[in-house]
């Protein structure tokens, strides 16, 4: 269970999160949506240790992240990928996908709990190309690579920062039904950025929508999308006649 | 996409405790292939090379350990390190004052603090304690370095080589100043070289393969990925640069036990450039690599060298070119840089490539 409360964080005065919280809870699958801008990375980058807010506390199931760093998040089991891919270009796919495994020591009880790096690269179809140079795999693969990577870590919360850039219909329709197949198996908390609406409504059990910094409505999908300060920000204000 | 459907319809990842087969096993093998060609050219100067030659190779083989020693931090942490030879110098300092016989020392350094002018130890145990002394220098150094990046971590690394040089140089009671220190026993000889060498090749790529080396490389590839994976670069990188300061320290003690004389211009920076030339023409990514440009450049520097005191060909006599290898070095810098930044070996370890050269004859 995540939980972020009243995230603050200005960069050179502007307010880029004010007061953000969300929660997301094990098993659930959340869309962070809203225009370009918003503060959606800037949040998700708070959350896995980049930056270090102002105000505000982030805990993960019970323990205190708030500040600390990314690679004290990844090993409290916080796994995200990036908007623009970045992966160990000259490592090869399938060490990519051992570095995570191998940093948490907490991995070795998640070992038992049936995270392994051949049946990891198995399941994203690179199998394959274990033995190639990350860096030359085609985009999509690369995508695939960079979850695969992610789940090594055991992870209790996961975030996706636009995993459907990119994609085709197709693609993305796979995309999503592998993001339910982590649901499944792994079970934890997801978190997806994206612009594709279609994509994050087929996707997510709850939306949380951001615009200038601010969380400005969360809830089921069919629910937020209803309230009246979405539809401004998405559609535009009602104009008088 | 192609397979991302695969992900939906299959189940969890089922543990199958599988993985490569013995992976330590195979960088042990992989160095010791590595160290194969060192040790045939170090076995056919032992049998049939003049004297000339053997006190070629002795030099030679010392700049392989330093330059191994260097790829283990520039070639795994992708940080370019000028001070590497402080570490040679303490190295070959520490034996120095450690186990120069005293009847030596009252001619040389009559004056050393710490009544070091009337002990001496015995070579084995002046070079465990050189190495702790260069082990407590890099712990320190280590420590701001590791903080640091790209560019500073370079800047800090050749303000530490001017540090040591200044003390070796001023610290005259103990270290002799600029004149030669001699009397160090000489008791290396090249077999005694060419086995610390094949050591410190297995060694490194045993590093390498580590899990230690494998996070250090992915940090050096993506700082912001590997962090978001925990991976703790600070750490790893204060690890790569002990043990590379550690390795280039073997190579100062074992300089001193077979040249027996050192002075502080040896540790400075014509070593420097001559070392970190034959990483960078060799390939810094492969300890592979390191030894490639090792070989090739000592090589090449002899020859260079006979043509430098000026020789005739076909009767021809062509003037004294003095200078040349210095040139010569820079040259094979700037054209390595421009058309082959990874090296003569790229990314592939020796064993590596004749695994893919046999696959593919296959």
């Amino acid at each position: 269970m995540l939980s972020v409360e009243a995230v603050s964080k200005t960069f050179g005065g502007v307010q880029a999160l004010r007061e953000a919280s969300l929660a997301c809870a094990a098993g659930e699958i959340l869309g962070l949506i809203g225009p370009n801008g918003a503060g959606k990375s800037t949040l998700v980058n708070a959350i896995s240790g980049t930056l270090r807010p102002e105000r505000g506390s982030i805990t993960l199931d019970g323990r205190d992240l708030t500040g600390r760093g990314a690679e004290h998040c990844a090993r409290a089991g916080v796994a995200r990928t990036f908007q623009n891919i970045r992966l160990f270009k000259d490592l090869t796919v399938r060490q990519n996908v051992e570095v995570a495994y191998i940093t948490c020591r907490a991995t070795r009880a998640k070992q038992a709990a049936g995270i392994d790096i051949d049946a990891l690269l198995a399941q994203y179809g690179l199998d394959d190309l274990a033995d190639v140079p990350a860096g030359t795999l085609p985009y999509g693969s690369q995508r695939r690579l960079e979850i695969a990577r992610a789940l090594a870590l055991g992870p209790s919360l996961l975030m996706l920062d636009e995993p459907a850039a990119g994609l085709n219909e197709g693609e993305s329709e796979a995309l999503a039904m592998a993001i339910e197949g982590i649901r499944r198996d792994v079970g934890c908390a997801t978190i997806v950025i994206d612009h594709d609406l279609r994509f994050i409504n087929r996707l997510c059990d709850r939306l949380c929508v951001m615009d200038q910094g601010e969380v400005i409505a969360s809830g089921e999908t069919l629910a937020v999308w209803r309230d009246p300060r979405v539809i401004e920000v998405y559609v535009g204000q009602a104009q008088p006649a | 996409m192609a397979h991302m459907e695969i992900s939906a319809s299959t189940s969890t990842a089922v543990a199958t405790p599988s993985g490569p087969a013995k992976p330590v096993l195979r960088s042990l093998l992989g160095g010791l292939v590595t160290a194969l060609p060192v040790l045939a050219i170090g076995l056919l100067i032992l049998a049939f090379a003049p004297a000339y030659y053997t006190h070629l190779a002795l030099a030679a083989f010392v700049n392989l350990i330093v330059v191994v020693g260097l790829q283990v931090f520039m070639g795994n942490g992708n940080i370019a390190n000028l001070g590497h030879s402080a570490f040679v110098g303490i190295g070959a300092y520490g034996v120095a004052v450690l186990a120069t016989p005293p009847a030596m020392k009252k001619l040389s350094i009559p004056d050393a603090p710490f009544g070091l002018a009337d002990i001496a130890l015995d070579p084995l145990t002046a070079a465990l304690c050189a190495l702790l002394a260069v082990g407590v220098v890099a712990a320190a150094s280590g420590k701001v370095i590791s903080r640091l990046s790209g560019v500073a971590a370079t800047i800090v690394s050749l303000a530490l080589l001017i540090i040591v040089h200044s003390v070796f140089l001023n610290w005259t009671d103990l270290f002799k100043g600029n004149q030669a220190f001699f009397g160090i026993p000489k008791v290396v000889g090249l077999p005694g070289i060419m086995a610390a060498a094949v050591v410190v090749i297995v060694l490194a790529r045993l590093f390498k393969d580590s899990r230690w080396g494998l996070q250090l490389r992915a940090s050096a590839q993506s700082p912001q990925a590997a962090a978001a994976v925990g991976v703790d670069a600070k750490r790893l990188r204060l690890v790569a640069w002990i043990l590379s300061a550690l390795i280039c320290g073997l190579a100062g003690i074992l300089y001193a036990y077979f040249a027996g004389t050192i002075s502080p211009k040896l540790f400075y920076f014509q070593q420097i450039f001559m070392t970190l030339a034959m990483l960078i023409l060799g390939g810094m990514a492969t300890v592979t690599g390191a030894v490639t440009g090792v070989i090739v450049l000592s090589v090449g520097l002899e020859f260079i060298r006979s043509i430098e005191s000026g020789v005739s060909i076909g009767g021809i006599q062509l003037p004294q070119l003095l200078g040349l290898s210095g040139v010569a070095l820079g040259v094979v810098i700037v054209l390595s840089m421009a058309f082959r930044p990874s090296g003569i070996c790229g990314r592939h370890e020796l064993d590596e490539q004749l695994a893919r050269f046999f696959r593919r004859a296959r």
